[in-house]
């Protein structure tokens, strides 16, 4: 969060250093006009976003959607892994551990991948924040567009790694074996 | 805007009901956003500024020639890259969307834009390496690539005959 706050800023102070050079100050007090506005119209949005965010934290926790990925396989599983990453709480620190640990469970490589591509395309607690800061249209259209995605590339996995557990595949990546490590 | 409001208002009462009734979680849930929302305010400002910043400064002749609709593929590819090397949060990324919106670029850049950031957005890059390897990112970079750019493409079309 630090980084973000760093960069956003540094950009912030650059743009506005060179607007001043190119429009001058009327252009500086036109954009933070717009940002003033934008704020105060988006304040009750974002509150009401990030309650959601935080009711959906609580409500869908690592544990049930584990259970919801052990219950299935083929076609079925590819759908519910999508929706599960979907729904799974949490920034890239962590799901891509949690995503990790399908290796130790041995579930399948179209699990793995469905999950991981569904969590970045839908993301369901992205979409009150791609609402309330772009547009409700735009988050409708970006969702009816991009649905498939995941469920294709659970698909084409499906497909051409059936018998791959997540497992195989961190070993044919070049992940050693833990119990050989120990082996002199 | 206040439709959105009251519509987002009603999904965080009916969450708030749901917790109650199965968990008894929805004061740990109310913290738990009210604290995230006052930890990521200071990135949401910042990213306001920078956005109301780039709807002013960026030159019109710029968002006709490469980022509107009849940019058309050239706005898509830029869409996609721009997305995928604008590394950073949601709370960041769609302040600066809004603006390019605002400004006149194109559904396809648009929906290109917030699909190559989402899948190849390089702020995830260090995660994914760190967890499934080198390797594995390439490849799931360049699988992602086309994902991208077809549903720029699906979105450049639906401007095109529907909302034109």
């Amino acid at each position: 969060m630090k980084e973000s706050i760093i960069i956003i800023y540094i950009a912030a102070v650059i743009l506005l250093v060179l607007g001043y050079f190119i429009g001058g100050w009327n252009m500086i007090l036109d954009g933070l006009n717009i940002s003033i506005k934008t704020a105060y119209r988006s304040f009750l949005m974002l509150l009401a976003s990030f309650i959601i965010i935080g009711q959906l934290n609580v409500l869908l926790t690592a544990e049930v959607i584990e259970k919801w990925l052990q219950k299935f396989k083929g076609i079925k599983a590819i759908i519910v892994s999508a929706i599960a990453g979907g729904l799974f709480p949490g920034g890239p620190y962590i799901y891509y551990p949690f995503v990790s640990s399908f290796k130790e469970k041995k579930l399948p490589f179209y699990i793995l991948i469905s999950f991981l591509f569904g969590k970045q395309v839908f993301d369901f607690s992205r979409i009150p924040l791609e609402a309330s800061l772009v547009s409700p249209d735009i988050a409708l259209i970006r969702y009816l567009i991009t649905f498939p995605i995941p469920i294709i590339v659970g698909l084409i996995a499906l497909r051409f790694f059936q018998d791959t557990t997540a497992f195989d595949f961190s070993l044919k990546a070049g992940e050693k074996h833990g119990p050989d490590n120990d082996n002199p | 805007m206040a439709q959105t409001t009251i519509i987002l208002s009603i999904i965080a009462l009916v969450l708030i009901v749901i917790n109650t009734k199965t968990n008894g979680k929805q004061y740990m849930g109310l913290k738990i956003g009210l604290k995230q929302f006052i930890k990521t305010m200071p990135v949401i400002l910042g990213a306001f500024i920078l956005a109301g910043i780039i709807e002013v400064m960026i030159p019109k002749e710029f968002v006709q020639n490469w980022l509107s609709k009849e940019a058309g593929l050239k706005g898509i590819f830029l869409g996609t890259f721009g997305g995928m090397l604008l590394a950073m949060g949601p709370y960041a990324f769609y302040p600066i969307v809004a603006s390019l919106m605002v400004s006149g670029a194109g559904l396809g850049t648009i929906i290109s834009m917030i699909t190559g950031w989402a899948l190849l957005g390089l702020s995830k890059a260090p995660f994914e390496i760190g967890f499934f390897g080198v390797d594995f990112t390439i490849k799931k970079t360049i699988c992602s690539l086309p994902f991208s750019l077809v549903a720029g493409l699906i979105a450049y079309f639906l401007e095109l005959i529907v909302f034109s």
